[in-house]
């Protein structure tokens, strides 16, 4: 059985999708049902933070997440970023600090920092910031940039 | 893709009627889905349907007096950011930060933790450590089971047929702390670690360890060498002894026993001394 028509606002325009499967994850759906590829698939398993998106502005793997399960919540990637206060500072540092090689972690570091920059604000120290982007993986091995794009948001973050 | 039918009963009522329905191994129970999912996807499970939680009224956090009261669909991130928790439970909050990633705590439940039950489970050790209890809600009314009692091996739980996960008590603060050794600091499995806290009102240490096959267990011939709120330095190192003997560890693909025998004395003596707030060992 699939369920019923399902409601999503994704970067902050409502969708109202029929017919998704119920096994479907919301990668899938964001990627494949709606054509916004900037998330990406990396591991698939959870382990790489290449997919996080913002569910209800929190920092969401998209790859363990079922889209019925979040029906009725507002998602936001990396193509409606710029929208958010605190993501365009996010994206910002990234493009200065030159926080990317090859790019294909770029999109789920910056909705992770993004996150929990909403969250926190700039109350949290810089080695716990650093430490709770631990799930975010970069396979070139890009850290010290990334590093540094972190700091640069976290001293704008309002 | 896994099809199955995706059911989110409004109340607990409904869900334990719709769960008792069907056969067992028929239908999964859906929580944040972070360790659910991985098995869905690899084939390894196959329910004709999944009965999510999402729901029910159970993602909560009450501290009534000094017993903790955290809903078995809360987040582990919002279990995480809560200040007392921090402040009251070092050790639980330090074993919720061993968890996955952040993204991965917005989603994952201490409820889903204890029903899957995994062999390496961050938090099962540190809820053995604090004597918390489980709730449970099923078609024959209510019960509770210690932790120590709920969880049976690997991947194995005292659930009955139709029983739901409603919350998990924390009886009283306690000092404790919890510490782990893995090959990545974030986001992987522990291979060995130790969760240890001392209660005020039993005047007793409680010593558990996990990272290895079937389950978290507590190791009480370690809690009898400690006494008092700051144990000595020989009570220390007689309880790292005597936790490197009497545990019963075993190897498994992710690490030797003896390595795992040798690495449980340091991670002993550590976690004691971060609990009792003695200065750090070099």
């Amino acid at each position: 059985m699939t369920p019923e028509s399902l409601r999503l606002t994704v970067n902050e325009a409502a969708r109202v999708l029929d017919d998704v499967p119920s096994g479907e994850r919301l990668l899938d759906t964001l990627r494949w049902r709606l054509g916004l590829k900037g998330t990406k698939e990396g591991c698939r398993t959870g382990s790489c933070g290449a997919c996080t998106v913002l569910v209800d502005g929190k920092p969401t793997l998209a790859c363990l997440t079922l889209t019925h399960e979040v029906d009725g919540t507002s998602v936001t990637t990396i193509e409606g970023v710029g929208s958010d206060r605190v993501g365009a500072k996010v994206r910002a540092a990234f493009q200065t600090a030159g926080a990317l090689q090859c790019g294909y972690c770029t999109p789920g570091f910056v909705m992770a920092l993004t996150g929990l920059l909403k969250e926190r604000g700039r109350t949290i120290p810089l080695s716990e910031l650093l430490e709770d982007l631990g799930g975010n993986l970069c396979r070139c091995t890009g850290y010290v940039s990334i590093v540094r794009a972190a700091s640069m948001a976290l001293a704008e973050a309002p | 893709m896994t099809t199955f039918d995706l059911v989110a009963p409004a109340t607990p009522d409904e869900a334990i009627a719709l769960l008792r329905a069907d056969g067992s191994g028929e239908v999964l129970v859906l929580a944040g889905g972070t360790d659910l999912l991985f098995d869905l996807e690899g084939g390894r499970a196959a329910p004709r349907r999944v009965l999510s939680l999402r729901h029910l009224p159970w993602a909560t956090l009450d501290w009534n007096g000094t017993s903790l009261t955290i809903g078995s669909t809360l987040s582990l991130r919002a279990l995480e950011n809560d200040p007392d928790v921090r402040a009251r439970l070092p050790g639980l909050y330090a074993a919720v930060r061993a968890v996955g990633s952040v993204a991965l705590r917005h989603r994952a439940t201490l409820g889903g933790n204890l029903g899957r039950s995994a062999p390496a489970s961050d938090l099962v050790p540190i809820l053995l450590a604090l004597d918390a209890e489980v709730d449970l809600v099923g078609p024959h009314g209510e019960r509770t089971l210690s932790v120590d009692r709920f969880v049976l091996g690997s991947r194995q739980t005292a659930l009955s047929p139709g029983e739901l996960i409603r919350s998990v008590r924390i009886p009283e603060p306690r000092p404790s702390a919890y510490l782990w050794q893995r090959v990545r600091p974030f986001h992987d499995i522990s291979h060995m670690a130790v969760a240890v806290a001392y209660s005020p009102a039993h005047s007793r240490w409680r010593v558990a360890v996990s990272g290895f096959p079937p389950r978290p267990l507590l190791v009480p011939e370690a809690e009898e060498a400690l006494d008092g709120p700051v144990p000595n330095e020989r009570a220390i190192g007689r309880a790292a002894e005597s936790v490197a003997r009497h545990a019963p560890i075993v190897a498994d693909r992710r690490a030797s026993e003896e390595y795992r025998r040798h690495i449980v004395r340091p991670l002993l003596v550590r976690a004691v001394r971060a609990a009792a707030s003695l200065p750090e060992v070099r």
